[in-house]
């Protein structure tokens, strides 16, 4: 794995292929789909992560006769994707902490799999099924996903001030910048 | 529907590639890693957040690896906005790339016209089963924006001990300067 190639900036790319064991598709499918959304999602635990997903991937797509050989998977996959704070290490450590059981109970119906409690082993399950990328883009992959947050919330406390302050005299204008952005 | 997390949409496509497609995709990856104005044009789409290609040679298992008829080009990508207007512009603004990198998959109709291509999408996409996005509220341009928005501030608090006079001259600067971001 070139690691380089999953990077841009000090933001990485993951993506782990899992080959989903017989007949446990739609009970990880019915795990996925009552994960809570938005913020209290248990990626939201997984410190670092920018944005994150999981897809059940049943079977490739046929592209019809132009395709000549169809093709189908002896197993259905379960695709992570993750693009978050780098490096790699101890972002596996963060995954496996910060999802705790959830962990467990959506890879635990994947093929291989040997759970969460030990560290090495759930790392080594996520590097050998991993896909190298081949091109990685990020906006802004110099920023961490907490000074993304960060700036977001100073960008609105300027916005806010700028509104409140309009008709303020030099020297009030001066305190109340003090005492909001602590200068 | 979780391919869409607050403003955030998601979109996954796996497609197969033809035979002397991994050079040729070799060849445009390579391109895109070491020539920056390749990218330039992706961060000009300014509502992608993250991106990225892969080709999967084979799909993991415990046997090693299981190898299809052909390998497979997995496109992952985060943006804000809604998925017509993304293909759209994706379709206009990088063509030639796009081109380049779904003409090596069997059945991609070209970038245009738009139709047919957001069918092809479509048939190739995989709606992820749950999707996180760490600031969902946030649009690409606003966290570009506020970066800009958290420097300038930086300089203002330098100035924050000038007299008051000379602090309300330099906060209009400020604002003159940011005004754009905010």
């Amino acid at each position: 794995m070139n690691e380089s190639r999953n990077t841009c900036g000090q933001a990485c790319a993951l993506t782990v292929l899992a080959p989903i064991r017989e007949r446990r598709e739609s009970a990880l499918t019915h795990r996925l789909s009552t994960l809570e959304p938005g913020l209290a999602s248990p990626l939201a635990n997984v410190t670092g992560t920018h944005f994150a997903r999981w897809v059940v991937i049943g079977d490739v797509v046929y592209e019809g006769t132009s395709q000549r050989r169809p093709d189908h998977l002896k197993a259905g996959r379960l695709l992570f994707t993750s693009n978050f704070d780098g490096p790699l290490a101890p972002y596996l450590e963060q995954l496996r902490t910060g999802l705790g059981e959830v962990a467990d109970e959506v890879w635990g119906h994947c093929a291989g799999y040997p759970g969460s409690a030990d560290a090495r082993a759930f790392a080594a399950y996520m590097r050998s099924h991993q896909v190298e990328s081949s091109l990685f883009f990020a906006a802004y992959g110099g920023r961490t996903a907490e000074e993304v947050k960060q700036s977001l919330a100073t960008r609105r406390q300027v916005i806010e001030f700028a509104v409140r302050s309009q008709q303020l005299a030099p020297a009030e204008l001066q305190a109340q910048f003090r005492e909001t952005f602590g200068a | 529907m979780a391919n869409i997390e607050g403003r955030a949409t998601a979109i996954t496509v796996i497609t197969p590639i033809k035979r002397g497609g991994p050079l040729v995709l070799w060849l445009v990856f390579w391109a895109g890693r070491n020539i920056k104005r390749t990218l330039e044009k992706l961060e000009k789409l300014s509502f992608i957040h993250f991106a990225r290609w892969a080709v999967i040679k084979q799909f993991p298992d415990e046997q090693g690896g299981e190898r299809l008829n052909h390998p497979y080009l997995l496109f992952e990508s985060n943006f804000n906005g809604a998925w017509e207007q993304y293909i759209d512009a994706f379709s206009e603004v990088v063509a030639f790339r796009m081109k380049a990198i779904w003409g090596t998959s069997f059945g991609f109709p070209g970038p245009l016209p738009v139709e047919p291509f957001k069918a092809y999408i479509r048939h190739n996409e995989f709606v992820a089963n749950h999707y996180f996005s760490a600031y969902p509220g946030a649009t690409t341009t606003e966290i570009v924006s506020a970066e800009r928005v958290e420097g300038a501030l930086e300089e203002l608090r330098g100035s924050a001990g000038l007299d008051a006079e000379a602090f309300r001259a330099a906060y209009a600067a400020f604002l003159t300067k940011v005004q754009g971001d905010l």
